[in-house]
């Protein structure tokens, strides 16, 4: 299992550095002058330099990826050109409200799509499962961001049961805050409940047909133990499995998301600051999000190595 | 082929799609000619009129024709998904047959490539260029389109490697054919069908991730319509006119749900046990 772990984590560690090789080369090299593009092409040459100067791009390319990765390990990550303060600060301000809002997506879709993954497979055929499978096609055809509109339609505009949008901020009002996070979270959700939902149905389908769950009916166990206890444990593998590979999903989405529900997250942060050309800001910022993903697969992996304790061949 | 077509007319999933996708299709086409009214007409006088005879979905903020705005914004999504999966499966299926007929560094090399790219979602993608080349619909058909190449790359890769293992392909090998040939001849007409298939979910995908972008602002720009910037506008009126916030959706939904289920049809119809890649 170690051995397997160590694999995955110096793959991870290699796409790492692959991926902030890139993210360097396309903000800071490929623009020619990352100066000019935080600065518009009207700037004047004296304010130009002062920037370069300012910000170290009068260095050489290798110089600054080096000081750039240096800095991201003690979490130096330089100042915002246009707040004028920490990059690590603005970013952790906003971590405590975007990773809420994933937690939570991720909590909604895997307490509503496995039950129904559940129901459908051991309804099959039948009108329930037809109705779930159809859910699940129409789950990743509507744009989250469509369906977050739609839900402050119904739930703000025209209930008033909740805000259409905006945080109060955590210290200020806790339940309010959680209170806001709830619609934007129920959009994140909707494509992953559809997609968990018929991946959970199609592995409990496959397990279902497996002896030891014919041995379990044969011996008398009640069906609805079959299910859960002999069949969902084994179908779990493969749901674990592509909800890592969701994670990808979550924070495209929280980006978009975010922007719907005016939340002052990461991804509204990296909306901004491509509107503001921060450069420094959307550099670190996208590299975070890429950690991110790679560390939620990364548990992922270790889940399920524990649900799967057979050694793995292949890495 | 024709045993195809006799399979298809009774799939019902195939049916739908196909219509879905037939009807957005026309939609775009007549756009190019005719739409009830000009799509850019600014009307201030008309804003936010609710639907009426003439104006079938009423019109937006700046009162143009909200009718005309969609029929014009299937173009975007349709031009904008197509030239994406085009790209995506152009590179991606030469480098995953490259990577199936060379196997070892090369395909070493192609598939720590490929993690690379899953690492980043199109969204981020795109965040990269448009934060650096600006936004335009160029910009969002790279991202989208570079997005998609891993996927094609990985299918292609690994439904070759399974032709690469069957007799016919091994034979040809023998008589002393190269890689190439063996390629172009015998394992690329084999694994086509589950190209198409793959093409056509990319292609919805790739409708998703047009109208995200397009919602940023980072796809394309005004005076040309797109879905995702009409859902944008219209959410400052969500009180006044919330069926501005309806129209585009169900546009984007259809479409998308249209490729899905024609994908899912065409799967059916050439091989049930093909297995499917969905990300997004």
């Amino acid at each position: 299992m170690l051995d397997f772990l160590l694999r995955r984590l110096s793959a991870a560690l290699v796409t790492l550095v692959l991926a902030s090789v890139v993210v360097f080369a396309v903000l800071e090299i490929l623009p020619g002058d990352p100066a000019l593009v935080m600065l518009g092409t009207e700037a004047r040459p004296d304010t130009l330099a002062a920037l370069r100067a300012k910000l170290g791009f009068d260095r050489p390319a290798p110089e600054r990826y080096v000081s750039w990765i240096a800095g991201l390990l003690t979490f130096d990550l330089g100042n915002s050109h246009a707040y004028g303060t920490p990059v690590s600060k603005l970013i952790l301000d906003r971590l405590v409200v975007t990773l809420p809002l994933a937690a939570m997506a991720l909590s909604f879709s895997m307490c509503v799509a496995i039950p129904l993954g559940v129901f459908a497979a051991s309804r099959r055929g039948r009108a329930a499962d037809w109705l779930v499978m159809g859910f699940g096609q129409l789950g990743i055809s509507i744009p989250n961001f469509w369906f977050g509109i739609l839900l402050a339609l119904v739930f703000a505009v025209a209930l008033k049961l909740f805000p259409a949008g905006g945080f109060p901020g955590w210290g200020t009002d806790f339940a309010a805050s959680l209170h806001a996070l709830i619609l934007p979270a129920l959009s994140l959700s909707l494509p992953e409940i559809a997609i968990l939902s018929r991946v959970t149905r199609s592995s409990m389908l496959d397990t279902l047909r497996e002896d030891y769950v014919r041995t379990a009916r044969a011996k008398g166990v009640a069906e609805r133990d079959v299910l859960m206890r002999h069949a969902l444990r084994n179908a779990l593998i493969p749901i674990v499995t592509i909800a890592g590979l969701l994670a990808g999903f979550l924070v495209a989405g929280a980006i978009i998301v975010e922007t719907v529900f005016y939340l002052p997250g990461v991804g509204k942060l990296v909306f901004d600051s491509i509107n503001n050309r921060d450069l420094i800001v959307i550099k670190n910022v996208v590299l975070l999000l890429t950690i991110l993903v790679l560390l939620v697969n990364l548990i992922v992996d270790m889940i399920y190595v524990m649900l799967d304790p057979r050694p793995k061949v292949q890495a | 082929m024709s045993g195809f077509w006799s399979r298809a007319r009774h799939h019902t999933g195939f049916l739908i799609g196909a219509t879905l996708v037939g009807v957005v299709t026309l939609a775009a086409l007549v756009s190019v000619f005719w739409t009830p009214h000009p799509y850019d007409d600014l009307r201030m006088a008309l804003k936010l009129k609710p639907p009426d005879g003439s104006w079938l979905l009423g019109t937006d903020h700046r009162g143009r024709d909200v009718l005309s705005r969609i029929m014009v914004g299937a173009q975007t999504s349709i031009t904008v998904g197509l030239i994406a999966v085009s790209i995506g499966m152009t590179v991606g299926v030469c480098l995953g047959a490259w990577a199936a007929a060379r196997r070892g560094w090369l395909d070493e090399l192609v598939s720590r490539f490929n993690d690379l790219l899953f690492a980043f979602p199109a969204v981020l993608m795109a965040i990269l260029i448009t934060s650096v080349f600006g936004a335009s619909a160029t910009n969002a058909i790279l991202a989208i389109g570079i997005f998609n190449i891993p996927v094609f790359a990985r299918v292609t890769r690994g439904a070759a490697l399974t032709m690469w293992g069957r007799d016919f392909v091994r034979a040809a090998s023998a008589l002393g054919l190269g890689p190439l040939t063996i390629t172009l001849r015998h394992v690329l007409p084999n694994v086509a069908s589950i190209l198409l298939v793959q093409a056509t979910i990319q292609f919805a995908t790739a409708i998703l991730a047009e109208a995200g972008l397009s919602y940023l602002g980072l796809g394309a720009q005004p005076p040309v319509p797109s879905w995702g910037r009409m859902l944008y506008d219209a959410q400052t009126y969500l009180y006044d006119a919330p069926g501005l916030a309806i129209w585009p959706g169900l546009a984007i939904a259809i479409t998308v749900l249209g490729l899905n289920m024609l994908g899912d049809g065409l799967r059916d119809l050439f091989d049930p046990r093909l297995r499917l890649m969905r990300v997004g």
